[in-house]
C-alpha cells in the first residue's frame, strides 16, 4: 500500500434487503483520518461501518481496508483492526479480567500495560462477571477490547452513547495516547503513526471535538464528505436566496424554514451574508 | 499556559489556537524564545485531536510566528520584533467589524456606538500581572 492510497475505500456500494439499505457509496478515508459518520437512526451507519469491516456482504460493490478486500481480511490487516460494534459481542460468562486475557491471546501486538492504563482511565471494573456488567461499563469493556492492541484502523458504532461526559472525554483521550509518533516506519519503509478512525455517534458535541472529516448519511446515500474545519469555514446558513445564487453552491435547502446552507467557495460574494453552523445545526439542515 | 479552546464554537479549533497565539504574541504575553505547551498536552488537556494542534503550530510555524526547537518543542521565533501598532490594530479589527455589524442591524447610531465603545474602554481595566 502506497502512503497516499486511501486506508479505508469504498466503491460504488448498495445493499438491498427487501428495500435499499446503502444506496451506491463512494468514500475514500485517508490515512490519519478522523471521520465522525452521522445520520439519523436507520440511515445506514451501522451497516456501512459492517461492510467496511467485512461483517456484511454487499449486494453490489465493495470496501478495502488497508488495500485488502473486506470480505477477505487477510491476518495482518485483521490484526491492525479494531472494531467496537453498537450491540458488542462479549463472553458474559466471563469475568472481566478474564475477558480481556482471552482476547489478548489472538493478537500479537496487545499490550498487557496499555489494555490496563486504558481500562484504568475509562474506570472499567475488572472483576465480575461481564454479564453483571452496566450496559456502560459494557460499553468500556468493548471499547478497551479494540483499542489495546494499538490498531491502526479502528471502526466504532456508537462507542459512546451509554457513557457520561466525563468517560467520553477520556474515551476521546484514550483514541490518540498512546501512538508511536511520527517515529516508526512499517516494513516497507512508510511512516505509520497515524491512526485511522471511523466513529458513528449521535453526540454530535463530542465529534466536534476530535474529528477531521465528517461523512453524512441520509437514507443509505451519503450525502456530503469534507473536512470538517472547511465545512466550518465555508459553510453558511443563509435565508433563502434570490436567483443570483449559483444552483451548485447550495449544499442544501429547507424551504419549510425558508433558509439553505451552501458553500461559499462557490459563492464567495454571499460569504458575509449568513452565519456558520455547528455540527448539531448542519445535521439537522441536511435531514430536514 | 494553556489555551481556552471552545470546541462547540463556530470557529475552527485550530483556528482558536492560531488566533490565541497571534494575540498573546502580540500583546507581550509571549515573548521571543518561550515555549508553547507540547501538542500532546494541549490535546489531552482539552480531549481534542492531537493533529488539530499540530496544524495550527504549523500555521504559525509557516508564518514565522513559531520555531520548532528540536527536543524542546515550539517556541515563539527570536525574529520577532515587538508586534508594530499596525499589527494590534489588525487584530482588533475583526471585532470591531463584528460590532460595526451589530449596530447596523439593531439600527443604533454612530455616536450611540461611539460612546458605548468609549463607556467599555472606560470600565476596562487590565489584569493585574504579578
Amino acid at each position: 500500500m502506497k502512503p497516499n492510497d486511501a486506508v479505508i475505500q469504498v466503491s460504488d456500494l448498495s445493499l438491498y434487503i427487501d428495500t435499499t439499505i446503502l444506496d451506491h457509496i463512494n468514500l475514500s478515508i485517508p490515512r490519519g483520518a478522523v471521520v465522525g459518520l452521522v445520520g439519523r437512526n436507520g440511515a445506514g451507519k451501522s451497516t456501512l461501518l459492517r461492510c467496511m469491516v467485512g461483517l456484511t456482504e454487499p449486494t453490489q460493490g465493495a470496501a478495502k481496508l488497508l488495500g485488502c478486500p473486506a470480505l477477505d481480511l487477510s491476518d495482518p490487516v485483521r490484526e491492525r483492526l479494531g472494531y467496537v460494534a453498537q450491540t458488542p459481542d462479549l463472553f458474559e460468562w466471563m469475568e472481566v479480567h478474564e475477558h480481556l486475557r482471552a482476547i489478548g491471546r489472538a493478537y500479537p501486538r496487545w499490550n498487557e500495560e496499555r489494555c490496563l492504563v486504558l481500562a484504568c482511565r475509562l474506570g472499567l471494573p475488572m472483576g465480575g462477571r461481564v454479564k453483571n456488567l452496566s450496559v456502560g461499563d459494557q460499553q468500556k469493556l468493548a471499547v478497551v477490547l479494540a483499542l489495546a492492541h494499538d490498531p491502526d484502523v479502528l471502526l466504532l458504532d456508537e462507542p459512546v452513547s451509554n457513557l457520561d461526559p466525563m468517560t467520553r472525554n477520556e474515551f476521546m483521550r484514550s483514541l490518540f495516547v498512546d501512538r508511536r509518533l511520527g517515529e516508526e516506519t512499517d516494513e516497507r519503509g512508510v511512516l505509520d503513526a497515524e491512526r485511522t478512525i471511523v466513529i458513528s455517534s449521535h453526540l454530535l458535541s463530542d465529534l466536534e471535538r476530535v474529528v477531521s472529516h465528517v461523512a453524512f448519511i441520509r437514507q443509505g446515500r451519503l450525502q456530503l464528505f469534507e473536512a470538517w474545519d472547511a465545512m466550518l469555514e465555508h459553510f453558511r446558513l443563509i435565508p433563502q436566496p434570490g436567483s443570483d445564487l449559483p444552483r451548485a453552491a447550495v449544499v442544501c435547502q429547507n424551504p419549510a424554514a425558508a433558509q439553505c446552507v451552501i458553500d461559499t467557495r462557490l459563492a464567495p460574494v454571499w460569504a458575509d451574508k449568513g452565519r456558520a453552523l455547528s455540527l448539531d445545526e448542519l445535521f439537522m439542515e441536511l435531514n430536514s | 499556559m494553556n489555551f481556552d479552546i471552545f470546541p462547540n464554537a463556530p470557529t475552527p479549533i485550530y483556528r482558536q489556537i492560531v488566533e490565541q497565539v497571534r494575540r498573546l504574541v502580540a500583546s507581550g504575553q509571549m515573548r521571543p524564545g518561550d515555549d508553547l505547551p507540547s501538542v500532546r498536552v494541549v490535546a489531552l488537556h482539552h480531549a481534542i485531536n492531537p493533529m488539530t494542534v499540530s496544524k495550527a503550530y504549523s500555521l504559525l510555524e509557516t508564518e514565522g510566528l513559531l520555531e520548532r526547537r528540536r527536543g524542546v518543542g515550539m517556541v515563539i521565533a527570536k525574529s520577532m520584533s515587538k508586534s508594530s501598532r499596525q499589527d494590534k490594530l489588525a487584530l482588533l479589527q475583526p471585532t470591531l467589524l463584528s460590532a460595526a455589524q451589530v449596530t447596523r442591524e439593531l439600527g443604533i447610531s454612530d455616536a450611540q456606538a461611539m460612546a458605548a465603545f468609549q463607556t467599555c474602554l472606560n470600565e476596562w481595566t487590565p489584569k493585574e500581572t504579578p
